[in-house]
């Protein structure tokens, strides 16, 4: 296990330094994660463990692979930091923001310390976690923001901007240098974070000229559900006779494309890429249909999550714009604004999946018994 | 009288394949090489599922009753078989595909008992087992998903494997099977004395009652019968997509019970053929196939699709029941109380 | 408030829907509060039921709709169908309480047609309806593609999110009393409501009866439109925020607490006062297992197997007392029991059971 995180670490840090220098290049405005502490400008708080903190995880809906592994993330930190306030995950059955609406309130009605969302609609929940907040529950959003005054501070998982800029890459590694045409196999046409993604990427081609000989073909929808995404990207095919690559920036799509390559035995002609997670990919790494795709750890989204949450509801960071803090194993993060005046704390990097490294990212076949195995591990404190 | 339903039905059908036809000739001259094997293969792989469920479901409708159930009972039945892949890659596909149909059956049983013998309508008894099955599913997946990884070859390569080549129309192993099922449950409607006691209990539940029909009975093999062909489709969607979520097949039951409506099935049961759920079903494939190379909004298909049932049903009442009248009329005035047309035709229609 | 059901020492009460519904009603409000001290909080009390409101509001007309024999599957697109144009309009520019009129109009348009189709045509409203699920659903896509529309004038949000001053709930829930006092009137007080039970309780006699039946279901429909545009209106004041998908899936939910209620899926009977004891009994429920923490997926199947056993078991009740009262005065002559039902129940497993 041990051996197994340190050689995720090092692969985390090698992606991620070549990250920062790619980003810098692109972006050069925006701080990037787990900066040294000792570049920081100002203090850097640290939790003190052991205080009383009632932690909740909202994800978008149960029953995600995804959303499971932020939930082991999240209670790697609660037992670290030993917080005597109880830790729950729970959410609706489907990404309904109905429902997720229905826990916002009944935890508020709980008065919890922190609600950590994931949220199905950027503006709907606004009103309930505007309540929350005001009876001083400390609200952090990960994976899928909540509008800026509903929320406290959000998790990017990755800098958004830059996702364009690593999808094209994956494009180029994968079609070589002469570049090609390809398609975006999203999620739904309302999907803030996709749409931001494939604005990113749309904008990378346009101007940087590294990557003028890749063509955008079409983008179309395939709403995360596997029988959508698959008749779409057969679709693809069909529309685009030369349509070299499928990038789907979804692991419902991504998964979903990939098998409908396989099944029409097309993928020495079509490949696929984008989003995956290694666990539903691996197969096809390895034959050959998806030779490349990008993920962020949710794993760390979690713990980053969690530490975030507990400095805020302890008052060891007040959640303002330049605060510096610890978290854990992942070390010094900032507080920083974005353009529309929302704070947001900035993860890290994606990690790029190939048939070189993808072995360490896979967990064991018995993934059910193990997880739960870990789990348990991990509640001991 | 047979006889009379049958031809009407044969008509509708024939409606039916008129408007598949037409709208295939329009799309073709929409969209470039759209008659092609290729459409064909695809339209073939996105209705061979929704296919095999609406058999199942067409069984139940003809003795008045529904299943709602039928996209949670797919999707238990893939996690269940992938799960069990995961934990013994050599499972062979004769046990494999048992257990899919061992599950479909058991779930169906419990709708048949709940609806045959506890007398819950139908309607409301599967809105309930569409929730109780989906939450096992999510209890059991315990947020895991089954992926290609944990299946073996042959079932992840069954989609892509052909069975019969004509021309240069590939028949996939999959189609050919949902195909088989819709021959099988053809016939079987047609010939076998006891199914087609189905449309005995449909069309006229008292008379059928005091004729000695064991209706409960019957009702309850409709619905293991439809249990057991979800449990199929289950296996199909395994292999299908590879992937599969606590989500899976979430809604289908919708788009099953589409294809019944537009395939002609009496929604008030006692009519419609296994033939015609599958054209129903075809009919939705090809719109939204077509639509999808049209680069047509998927929001305007919704529009079409609500609309094409509509006109379908209406079709239906306004048409043919004056058909069915009239063919009644001209055969034989004493003998009939023309059930089938009785039961949808409003008194202001036929006056 | 709740009858004392425990008089009588025999069953037969439980045979009464309402009882047994307030039973339930009672257990599950006692467990809630062994469980969570939050519950009798005045703001989760209240919060109980604003979170379902537009739910309630549509379940009054669906109890009317379902006990004339038909259904409408439709409401909850026409909800999102409406709550969409509301918002178009609004963003348009039109003034809020233009938009607001407009968007009534066309729910009440909606209900006419869906209701053209089975009260003149003769059309199957599972069918018709069935078409309008998806068909308006795609209406509501096609204007506001993926968009969504929000800052709504403080003062519209206020009717939905900030309490009356002085009192502990917003004007929401006022409207909702006030609808469902005007709808226990109309079908238990009035001849129009007769007539709707009349229509359930005989599909066959009714049709003869002619015009007056005709537009008896026309006005169900129309209304069920209307209801659904208010819903509509009521999220978009209640959340702040609308978008195509509005109330997708409410549909179920709604069914579930009319027939859980007591009202017949058959047609010809029920009452209002079961179908608010249903609302109470799901929303508590469901309350109670959020203040515990328990996943929406098995809230969801919780609620799925309270609708089957609030079925199953009383009709299990009465088998059995049927059985034991069979046997015991005519023992050499038990009928058998194969596959012959008695009458009445035999008519009610397999009459129309859509």
């Amino acid at each position: 296990m041990v051996r197994k995180n340190a050689k995720l670490m090092t692969a985390l840090l090698a992606v991620l330094t070549m990250m920062m220098a790619a980003a810098s290049t692109v972006t050069g405005t925006r701080a990037q994660s787990a900066t040294p502490a000792a570049t920081m400008s100002g203090p850097v708080a640290t939790a003190k463990p052991g205080q009383k903190v009632d932690f909740t995880l909202l994800p978008k809906a149960v029953g995600n692979p995804v959303f499971a592994q932020a939930d082991s993330g999240a209670q790697e930190a609660a037992a670290e930091l030993k917080s005597t306030g109880k830790y729950q995950f729970v959410g609706p059955d489907k990404a309904d923001v109905q429902q997720q609406i229905e826990f916002i309130k009944s935890l508020t009605t709980q008065k919890v310390n922190v609600i950590a969302i994931s949220a199905n609609d950027a503006k709907a929940v606004v009103p309930a976690l505007k309540d929350a907040r005001g009876q001083g529950i400390k609200v952090v959003g990960w994976d899928s923001p909540p509008a800026p005054d509903g929320r406290d501070v959000f998790i990017e998982q990755v800098d958004f901007s830059t996702a364009g800029q690593v999808m094209a890459d994956m494009a180029l590694d994968i079609l070589g240098a002469n570049g090609g045409k390809f398609a975006v196999l999203s999620a739904t046409a309302d999907a803030a974070n996709q749409n931001i993604w494939i604005a990113s990427l749309k904008d990378t081609i346009k101007t940087n000229p590294k990557y003028s000989k890749l063509t955008l073909l079409d983008v179309v929808f395939g709403n995360d559900d596997a029988t959508k995404s698959y008749t779409e990207a057969q679709g693809l095919v069909d529309k685009y006779p030369d349509m070299q690559l499928i990038m789907a920036p979804t692991t419902v799509g991504i998964a979903a494309a990939a098998k409908a390559m396989q099944d029409g035995k097309l993928c020495d002609k079509v490949k696929v890429s984008g989003l995956g997670l290694p666990d539903d990919m691996v197969s096809y790494t390895k034959n050959g249909c998806a030779p490349e795709y990008a993920l962020w750890s949710f794993k760390n989204i979690g713990y980053l999550t969690y530490y975030t949450g507990y400095l805020l509801a302890t008052g060891a960071i007040k959640g303002a714009a330049g605060e510096n803090y610890m978290a854990g194993r992942m070390g010094a993060y900032t507080i920083q604004k974005d353009k529309d005046g929302g704070l947001f704390v900035l993860m890290g990097p994606f990690t790029v999946f190939n048939k070189d490294n993808v072995d360490q990212f896979v967990s064991a076949p018995a993934s059910a018994a193990t997880m739960s195995a870990t789990m348990a591990a991990t509640k001991a404190p | 009288m047979n006889r009379f339903r049958v031809r009407a039905e044969s008509v509708r059908e024939l409606g039916l394949l008129l408007i598949i036809v037409a709208i295939t000739l329009y799309f073709g001259s929409q969209i470039t090489n759209f008659f092609s094997a290729t459409t064909f293969q695809r339209i073939a792989d996105s209705v061979m599922i929704i296919a095999v469920v609406a058999v199942g479901q067409t069984l139940v409708v003809l003795t008045r009753n529904i299943d709602l159930s039928v996209g949670s009972v797919v999707g238990l039945t893939a996690f269940v078989v992938g799960k069990q892949f995961a934990g013994n890659l050599n499972l062979s596909p004769v046990l494999a595909i048992g257990l899919a149909l061992g599950i479909g059956g058991v779930l169906g049983l419990v709708n048949g008992l709940i609806v045959a013998y506890g007398r819950v309508p139908a309607i409301v008894a599967t809105l309930g087992t569409l929730a109780i099955y989906r939450g096992l599913l999510f209890q059991y997946a315990n947020n895991s998903n089954i992926s290609t990884r944990f299946l073996p070859d042959w079932v992840v390569n069954l989609p892509s494997q052909t069975l019969i080549t004509i021309g240069t129309l590939n028949i996939t192993v999959l189609a050919g099977l949902a195909l088989a099922v819709v021959i099988v449950f053809q016939l079987g409607l047609t010939f076998v004395p006891s199914a087609r006691r189905l449309y005995a209990i449909g069309s006229d539940p008292e008379t059928a009652r005091t004729s000695g029909i064991p209706a409960r009975r019957l009702i309850l093999i409709a619905f293991i019968v439809c249990g057991l062909l979800s449990g199929l489709a289950g296996f199909m969607y395994l292999a299908k997509f590879g992937t599969i979520t606590s989500v899976a097949a979430q809604g289908l039951e919708l788009q099953v019970v589409a294809a019944v409506v537009l395939g002609g099935i009496n929604v008030f049961g006692g009519s419609g053929r296994v033939i015609g759920s599958l054209l129903g079903a075809i009919l939705v494939g090809t719109l939204e196939y077509g639509f999808i190379r049209m680069r047509i909004s998927e929001f305007w298909k919704q529009a079409a699709e609500g609309l094409a049932i509509l006109l379908a049903v209406a079709g239906d009442v306004i048409i043919l029941a004056r058909f069915r009248a009239y063919l009644a009329r001209a055969q034989s005035r004493a003998h009939l109380s023309a059930s089938t047309t009785a039961v949808i035709v409003p008194k202001q229609e036929s006056s | 408030m709740i009858t004392q059901p425990t008089h009588r020492r025999n069953w037969n009460w439980l045979q009464g829907r309402e009882t047994l519904l307030a039973v339930i009603f009672v257990g599950v409000i006692f467990v809630n509060i062994q469980l969570s001290p939050y519950f009798l909080g005045v703001d989760n009390l209240v919060n109980v039921f604003q979170l379902s409101i537009e739910k309630a509001t549509i379940a009054l007309i669906m109890t009317l709709i379902i006990i004339s024999g038909e259904i409408d599957l439709s409401v909850a697109a026409v909800m999102g169908l409406c709550a969409t144009i509301f918002g178009w309009l609004y963003q348009g520019g039109v003034a809020l309480p233009l938009a607001a009129l407009l968007t009534l109009g066309i729910g009440t348009l909606c209900g006419v047609f869906n209701g053209m189709w089975i009260a003149y045509l003769g059309l199957p409203s599972l069918a018709v309806t069935l078409a309008g699920l998806v068909g308006y659903r795609g209406l509501a896509s096609v204007i506001l593609e993926e968009k969504s529309v929000s800052e709504f004038p403080d003062w519209f949000s206020a009717l939905g999110q900030k309490n009356i001053a002085g009192l502990p709930f917003p004007p929401t829930l006022v409207l909702f009393v006030l609808l469902f006092a005007v709808f226990v009137g109309v079908l238990h007080f009035s001849a129009f409501g007769r007539t709707v039970t009349v229509i359930g309780n005989n599909k066959e006699a009714a049709r003869f009866a002619g015009v007056g039946v005709r537009r008896t279901k026309l006005t169900l429909f129309i209304v069920s439109g209307f209801m659904s545009a208010l819903a509509g209106l009521m999220y978009a004041a209640r959340v702040g925020t609308v978008r195509a998908n509005v109330a997708e899936g409410f549909e179920l939910d709604i069914i579930t607490m009319v027939v859980l209620g007591g009202v017949s899926i058959f047609g010809g009977s029920g009452t209002l006062i079961g179908v608010g004891l249903a609302v109470l009994v799901v929303l508590s429920l469901r309350n109670g297992m959020q203040l515990s923490n328990i996943n929406g997926s098995v809230q969801t199947s919780v609620i799925g197997l309270l609708l089957v056993l609030s079925l199953l078991l009383p009709t299990l009740f009465h088998d059995v007392r049927e059985a034991r009262r069979r046997v015991k005065p005519v023992p050499p002559l038990a009928p058998p029991i194969a596959d012959e039902l008695p009458k009445e129940e035999s008519q009610r497993s397999i009459k129309t059971t859509l």
